[in-house]
């Protein structure tokens, strides 16, 4: 009964932000179906034949997306939590949106679940959701004024492991130091996904010569700047070849902890690999779109690590002319203590081919856009090469006024939503709110 | 002319961006045309001589526990307190600061003894105190002999705390400020902070350096005079874009 009525507020409260176009309204359904049932996420997950769980600071979303790609290749219907609600209310949200209501009960009819934690939620959600596989991918200094301390993220992950089903399987980064603590901690299987010769330093990923043995490791790793890598995995014995079409070490890290839970799920490793060639990354994470003719990327920065790779990742890839815009804001969902920025290093944005001869143009945006330009300015950029505007749309028009090369946008995630705003708005990309 | 910068247990106690103060300090000496040498302090390590400034960051409780063991067993709280005394600047922050004062007293269990450099101690709180924070420093005087073009009037220093400590100063100590805006030491006495001698202590981070250029060149400026023991006027750097972020924070926050 209360479950039933949970789901009915839910429902209409769904309804009504659709109708009233409040956006996204991720999150409202289910924070009251859940003050009506606290039960709800494991009552509605229990239907879903297998659930798995992807946690960590970064990685998250082009993780469970690669999942859910090759999961959908294999003809297998995916519930999957969006738009960066992992907390339970957006679980629960999730639920409640996509069942089926019948006079005899309630239905969801999906093959997988895949959810999405944020490395605090996990600890009160994960075992709601007896998933079958948990995949820890890092832990990085995140939003410091939420989580502030990476010692007490693993400590909490390591008492919650105490309590799940030893049957579980649960796969770690095998590059991290904090990620791999968690093998002590947990009764059942644990293996580990990585990148041979490389280790997370820090924020930054370095290259590391280790004697350590990772299960699922890419081999042999070329870097082809901006249009991605290619690397190889032995699964079975069989060693395969990957074209990954996303740039970065990062995303290496991310397509291992998909492959590894594919294996573990019984997909076609073949299927999977295949299929990356059409794979399209998430809202902002790599977004490759065009602006007045131009090439132009978005790359997300949330926090230190995020940044300082993405920022590894693209200078090595400037030209002349080519501009940067970055937006910092400091919202709840951006993290309110910007002082993140100063661990992030900016100074790699500045290691290009050709420092000296380059005369770069940074532009800074956002609500915070002047500590921003104090950052660069400390980061190596020249004053007179760095236009601070706060207000993002003049600030995006300046960036793409008289644009010779490609633009580069870093934005953290409310200066993104407001920025996909203004490109639909100037037709540049279509409406949506798919995560 | 040369800086040392002493990082004191930067491995352990760096979790707040605070490692932007000493980008701050180093950047602005080396803009200067003087170098600098950054020598970490840590667990296991000696104390390093010739230090010039030291810098103390905000950590997670289990580090704080294990440096604040280490000063005391190692010795280096004694030399730091020393060089203190002999005027060599200081910045602590959040933990740092708390670490240099008498104790520590967590929720449950006995005191933490500090290195008694701040005439201050910390109580643990139940109320976690986080946001930006605006505070009037009586001490950033603006001085014709120090610069001569057109500074803020304002004597604010701006940043961002995140404590659950509350730091109360004995009645002869000096706070850095009063607040603005935000919590400072304690929540209740509207005091942030502590100066004893050239040594700071409080609990804004930011980072709180390149927002507060002032208080970056007060610290070059004391290092070298008392490291070449004369008076040291330290050329004039373009601060426009600081100057913009500091009064743009006070229009957000305050």
């Amino acid at each position: 009964m209360q479950t039933a009525l949970a789901i009915l507020t839910g429902r209409l409260i769904s309804a009504a932000t659709k109708a009233l176009k409040l956006g996204g309204g991720s999150a409202a359904p289910g924070l009251y179906a859940l003050k009506i049932d606290p039960n709800l996420v494991s009552k509605l997950s229990s239907k879903i034949k297998t659930n798995i769980v992807i946690t960590g600071t970064n990685g998250k979303t082009t993780t469970s997306r690669m999942i859910a790609h090759f999961a959908k290749v294999s003809n297998l219907k995916v519930i999957r939590n969006h738009t960066g609600s992992n907390l339970e209310r957006g679980i629960a949200s999730t639920l409640v949106q996509n069942l089926r209501l019948h006079p005899w009960g309630v239905k969801l009819n999906y093959d997988l679940g895949i959810w999405e934690l944020d490395e605090a939620a996990f600890n009160s959600i994960a075992p709601k959701l007896s998933p079958k596989i948990i995949v820890f991918l890092n832990v990085f200094r995140d939003q410091l004024d939420r989580y502030g301390e990476v010692d007490t993220v693993v400590k909490r992950w390591c008492e919650t492991l105490k309590s799940i089903d030893p049957k579980t399987i649960v796969l770690v980064n095998g590059d991290d130091a904090n990620t791999l603590k968690l093998k002590s901690c947990f009764k059942g299987k644990v293996e580990t996904f990585g990148v041979e010769n490389y280790k997370l330093v820090g924020e930054s990923i370095e290259k590391y010569k280790s004697k350590q043995r990772i299960d699922y490791e890419a081999k042999n790793v070329n870097l082809n700047g901006l249009n991605g890598s290619q690397f190889k995995l032995t699964i079975n014995n069989q060693p395969i070849t990957i074209n990954l079409p996303l740039p970065g070490i990062y995303h290496i890290y991310d397509a291992m902890a998909a492959l590894s839970v594919s294996h573990f799920l019984d997909f076609s490793i073949k299927n999977a690999i295949q299929s990356f060639k059409n794979f399209v990354p998430a809202f902002g994470r790599v977004e490759q779109i065009k602006i007045e003719g131009k090439d132009s990327f978005i790359f997300l920065i949330k926090n230190p690590a995020g940044a300082t790779q993405v920022f590894e990742t693209i200078s090595p890839q400037l030209k002349k002319d080519d501009r940067i815009l970055l937006a910092l804001n400091d919202n709840l969902a951006d993290g309110t203590d910007v002082s993140w920025i100063w661990d992030a290093n900016f100074e790699k944005l500045r290691n290009l081919p050709r420092a000296e001869s380059m005369d770069f143009n940074v532009i800074s945006s956002g609500v915070r856009a002047y500590d921003l330009g104090v950052r660069l300015k400390y980061a190596g950029f020249e004053p007179n090469t760095i236009t601070i505007n706060g207000d993002l749309k003049k600030a995006f028009r300046e960036a793409t006024d008289g644009l010779k090369g490609r633009l580069f946008i870093l934005p953290t995630y409310t200066a993104l939503l407001q920025l996909q705003e203004l490109l639909t708005d100037s037709g540049a990309k279509g409406h949506y709110w798919e995560e | 002319m040369k800086i040392n910068i002493g990082y004191l247990y930067g491995d352990y106690m760096n979790i707040y961006g605070d490692t932007g103060n000493i980008i701050a300090l180093t950047k602005r000496a080396e803009w200067r045309g003087i170098e600098v040498v950054v020598k970490n302090i840590t667990i296991g390590s000696k104390m390093a001589q010739n230090v010039d400034i030291f810098f103390f960051g905000g950590g997670q409780d289990q580090s704080q526990t294990m440096v604040a063991e280490d000063l005391q067993k190692s010795g280096k709280g004694k030399v730091i307190k020393q060089e203190v005394e002999r005027g060599v600047p200081l910045l602590s922050i959040c933990g740092g600061y708390q670490l240099l004062g008498e104790y520590y007293k967590p929720h449950k269990g006995p005191k933490l003894a500090g290195v008694g450099l701040f005439p201050a101690y910390t109580v643990a709180g139940d109320k976690r105190m986080i946001g930006n924070i605006v505070i009037s420093s009586e001490f950033i005087v603006y001085s014709k002999k120090t610069t001569n073009y057109e500074l803020p009037t304002t004597n604010y220093l701006v940043g961002f705390e995140n404590h659950s400590g509350k730091t109360y100063l004995r009645k002869t100590a000096h706070p850095l400020g009063k607040v603005v805006k935000g919590f400072g030491n304690n929540g209740e006495d509207k005091l942030e902070g502590c100066i004893y001698k050239n040594a700071i202590g409080c609990y804004m981070h930011g980072s709180l350096l390149p927002k507060n250029p002032k208080l970056a060149d007060w610290l070059l400026k004391k290092a070298l005079e008392v490291k070449y023991g004369k008076d040291i006027v330290l050329k004039n750097l373009d601060d426009s874009l600081e100057n913009q972020a500091h009064s743009r924070a006070i229009q957000l926050f305050s």
